[in-house]
């Protein structure tokens, strides 16, 4: 496992992996280590519907790290995942009381409070010139009491409608969760808008040298601000999504999300500093840390155990990769 | 030099930054109970000699003696220690703290490992009034004091440290003209106690009253020493110029019909930086901004680029007054503005990008439909200016800043040309590149010109103003001092004016309008 080795496979790859980031080379090879590990322990880590499954738990929290990736990008960072998260999910478990109209407006009105969040904090940061994770963490604050105000404290009573459920467990392509489907539509939009347009070169070039990006003309204002309102619409969607799997939001449910999505992201390869990072990176990052959980939770490892192992995993790969010297 | 034992000598100091060549073979000898003032244009060597002296930075050869003993400072505090203090140019004073605080921060006195606040009020009292600034409380927190009276504590601190030498670099810049009186009585007086001074500055007037002795610097190496006194300003400015080699420059077109005045600033001001300034440029015109470095030359190019916010009076685009909010509308629409930074590595690209994606980066607008990048025509836009440029690259793909200094900065200029700018603003595109693709971009310049673009050309290098512009422009202290056409362009000319000693200006200063 230790980096020679990794050198001296990929001395031996195919001319296209060995152009890929290295980082995302060694993402993917961790995934697979830690499946053989897991085999180690059960055969049953090894078998196609257990990684159905995984890919499927994934799907959530790949939605979330998209929008994620898009701020981190920028050298910026979301703080307020959690309470988007739980926003969309009740507000549009919410819409679904109101009536048919309500249930086939209540994903979208789900999502556009997430935006609205994401407005917030793009304004701050864009206009305001407040740090990121000031900002982002006090919106967070601000929807989670707006929440509590709404539930009253309780669990909220509301269901999801049935499209919820079908976006999140149904099956349109027999064997493949729709779920898995949504991320894999979602993560080619993004990688398209990264790749092929001018906001995905402008994204990269603010997270490289704002000054720069400013100086040539770029509204760095106004990306920044469309940034965070897909990474909150994005956030809210996923929780849309996990209120279908549930078949209702809960409380704090976005908390387990906040860490992971940052993780999966930094882990894919993308600098948390902001400029550098591929969509690919990202897939695998949300494949491992999602692998890392189910493992460790078979396992029986205790909850404590599982986010001292998050925690030392990002340190690591912060140093790893975030150290990079910039070339000048 | 004869005389006296010298206190201090340097002897064949060389520096190099990079590539860039700073101090070559630079002799300076110090004695003491004098006053020695240190002359030479912008990038003459001035700097780094007293980096080196104080312990800032360390010199690639050479030796320093100090009382005959020779001596190397591994950093600022060994300097201080051997005695040798200097007040920098930038204030370095914290605003949060007290003066007392401040004047004894290196070196605080201690009482059962406290500070010990009494002892430290009597030293900053007592080095309060060797400064000459006995009317400065010693508890009032720096940030409420005067720009002018902070430089007076500046001094205060350095005489706190109990100097043998001591090092003013354009330390007066910030002082009213009673404040300067009220140094010079200082700096005579700790020149009868016997320190050692050594004197920077570029005002003329200041150096006749103070000096005993003059050594100017030129390209890096010290060209002349002299007394005080024995030489006019003429000479002395003669001695600044020289020059090693000769640039080729474009041939100039000469007084054509008059063209229509595209760029045009009226009575344009900006905090203490900008002050009242107005000039025009006309289409096919290479206008010049001269100057010493720092009188306001980037924060015009700025204004007019809508970087600066809260300016005051009228920019005028083809004689129409125009708002320009941003450099997004500075570039985009009618205006058609391009501003070839400063700074290519911070301001102009995004070094680990690639060579594409930076050419490409300011005309994304024009190259996308519908916010999709057409890659075809990126492509074609690209190799044109490859061509048009000469870049030297690996290839398209490879992190621009992996190129040569001088082809980032074509990479910079091909960036902008890329929206055919109509209005071209550089800030002194040649800095720290060699001297062929510098032909190169001088050819260049004229080529956009006579293909009707209005340029505004900032340049720390004489030669370069002289052999470029059209008109050159003398910024000093914020504003347009004078300004010189054709055959009036020459070095006496534009050194002269830069240091403000022709004309009605030669008084001491011009209070800066409020």
């Amino acid at each position: 496992m230790s980096e020679t080795t990794l050198g001296g496979i990929a001395g031996r790859m195919p001319k296209f992996l060995r152009r890929a980031d290295p980082a995302v080379v060694t993402a993917f090879a961790c995934i697979v280590i830690l499946l053989l590990l897991g085999s180690l322990y059960s055969r049953s880590f090894l078998s196609p519907e257990y990684l159905l499954q995984q890919l499927k738990v994934a799907s959530f929290l790949g939605v979330i790290a998209t929008g994620m990736m898009l701020v981190i990008l920028l050298g910026q960072i979301d703080l307020s995942v959690p309470w988007s998260v739980a926003t969309g999910a009740m507000m549009a478990c919410a819409a679904a009381a109101y009536g048919s109209a309500g249930v086939a407006l209540a994903i979208p009105f789900g999502v556009l409070c997430g935006v609205a969040i994401g407005l917030v904090n793009g304004v701050g940061v864009a206009y305001l010139r407040i740090p990121s994770m000031i900002i982002t963490l006090a919106t967070n604050a601000v929807a989670q009491g707006l929440m509590v105000v709404y539930t009253g404290g309780f669990s909220p009573q509301d269901s999801a409608t049935a499209a919820m459920r079908y976006l999140a467990t149904g099956f349109t392509i027999p064997g493949v969760p729709n779920a898995v489907i949504i991320w894999a539509l979602i993560g080619a939009a993004m990688v398209f808008v990264l790749t092929r347009t001018s906001f995905g070169r402008a994204v990269y070039g603010i997270g490289n040298r704002e000054r720069a990006a400013y100086l040539s003309g770029i509204d760095t204002r106004r990306i920044v601000l469309i940034a965070f309102a897909v990474s909150g619409g994005l956030s809210a969607f996923g929780g849309v999504l996990l209120a279908g799997y549930a078949s209702k939001a809960a409380q704090s449910m976005g908390d387990a999300y906040l860490l992971p999505s940052i993780a999966a992201v930094v882990l894919g390869g993308t600098s948390i500093l902001g400029g550098r990072g591929s969509y690919l990176g990202t897939v695998a990052g949300v494949i491992l840390i999602t692998l890392l959980q189910s493992i460790l939770s078979v396992m029986q490892m205790p909850e404590a155990g599982r986010q001292i192992i998050y925690g030392v995993v990002i340190v690591a790969m912060l140093l790893l990769y975030g150290r990079a010297p910039a070339s000048r | 030099m004869d005389g006296a034992a010298p206190l201090f000598r340097m002897e064949g100091i060389s520096k190099r930054y990079g590539g860039v060549r700073a101090l070559e073979k630079a002799d300076l000898t110090v004695t003491a109970g004098g006053i020695h003032a240190i002359l030479g244009e912008n990038g003459a060597g001035k700097s780094t000699l007293i980096k080196i002296m104080a312990g800032v930075v360390a010199p690639d050869e050479g030796t320093m003696t100090l009382d005959g003993r020779e001596v190397s400072f591994a950093s600022p505090a060994a300097a201080n220690q051997a005695g040798i203090v200097c007040i920098f140019q930038e204030l370095s004073l914290i605003p949060e703290l007290s003066v007392a605080d401040n004047i004894v921060i290196s070196d605080p006195p201690k009482r059962f490992g406290m500070i010990d606040r009494k002892a430290q009020r009597r030293i900053a009292e007592e080095a309060l009034a060797r400064a000459g600034a006995s009317d400065i409380h010693p508890c009032a927190l720096v940030k409420d004091l005067p720009l002018s009276r902070r430089q007076m504590v500046e001094i205060a601190k350095a005489l706190a440290r109990k100097p043998r030498i001591l090092i003013l670099d354009e330390a007066t810049s910030a002082l009213t003209a009673a404040d300067v009186a009220k140094v010079f009585e200082v700096l005579k007086r700790l020149r009868s106690e016997g320190l050692a001074l050594l004197y920077i500055s570029h005002r003329m007037n200041e150096i006749a009253e103070l000096a005993d002795h003059c050594t100017v610097f030129r390209n890096g190496r010290n060209v002349a020493s002299y007394p005080a006194g024995s030489k006019s300003d003429n000479e002395v400015v003669e001695l600044m110029i020289g020059r090693e080699y000769s640039h080729i420059f474009p041939p100039k077109p000469g007084p054509t019909a008059a063209a229509a005045t595209v760029l045009e600033a009226r009575n344009l001001s900006w905090a203490d930086r900008l002050d009242n300034i107005s000039l025009s440029v006309r289409a096919g015109e290479v206008v010049g901004l001269g100057g010493l470095d720092g009188q306001g030359q980037r924060e015009l190019l700025l204004a007019f680029f809508g970087v600066l916010r809260g300016l005051s009076g009228e920019i005028l685009i083809d004689g129409k007054p125009v708002s320009i909010a941003s450099p997004t509308a500075a570039s985009h629409g009618r205006i058609g503005m391009a501003l070839i930074p400063e700074d290519r590595k911070t301001e102009g690209l995004m070094l680990p990008m690639t060579v594409r994606e930076n050419l490409s980066f300011a005309a994304l607008d024009r190259l996308s439909k519908g916010g999709i990048i057409d890659r075809a025509a990126e492509q074609r836009l690209i190799d044109d200016m490859v061509g048009l440029l000469a870049i030297k690259t690996a290839g398209l793909d490879i992190p621009v800043g992996a190129l040569s200094g001088g082809n980032q900065q074509k990479v910079v200029i091909a960036k902008w040309l890329m929206r055919q700018p109509r209005i071209i603003l550089l800030n002194d595109p040649t800095r720290g590149i060699d001297v062929g693709t510098k032909q190169e971009i001088y050819q260049l310049m004229r080529k956009l010109a006579d293909a009707g673009a209005a340029i505004l050309f900032y340049s720390t290098d004489y030669d370069e103003l002289i052999g470029c512009c059209d008109r050159v422009l003398v910024l000093y202290d914020g504003g347009v001092k004078r300004e010189l056409v054709g055959a009036e362009i020459t070095e006496h000319a534009l050194i002269a004016s830069a240091l403000n000693i022709h004309g009605e200006g030669a008084g001491p200063r011009q209070g800066v309008g409020a």
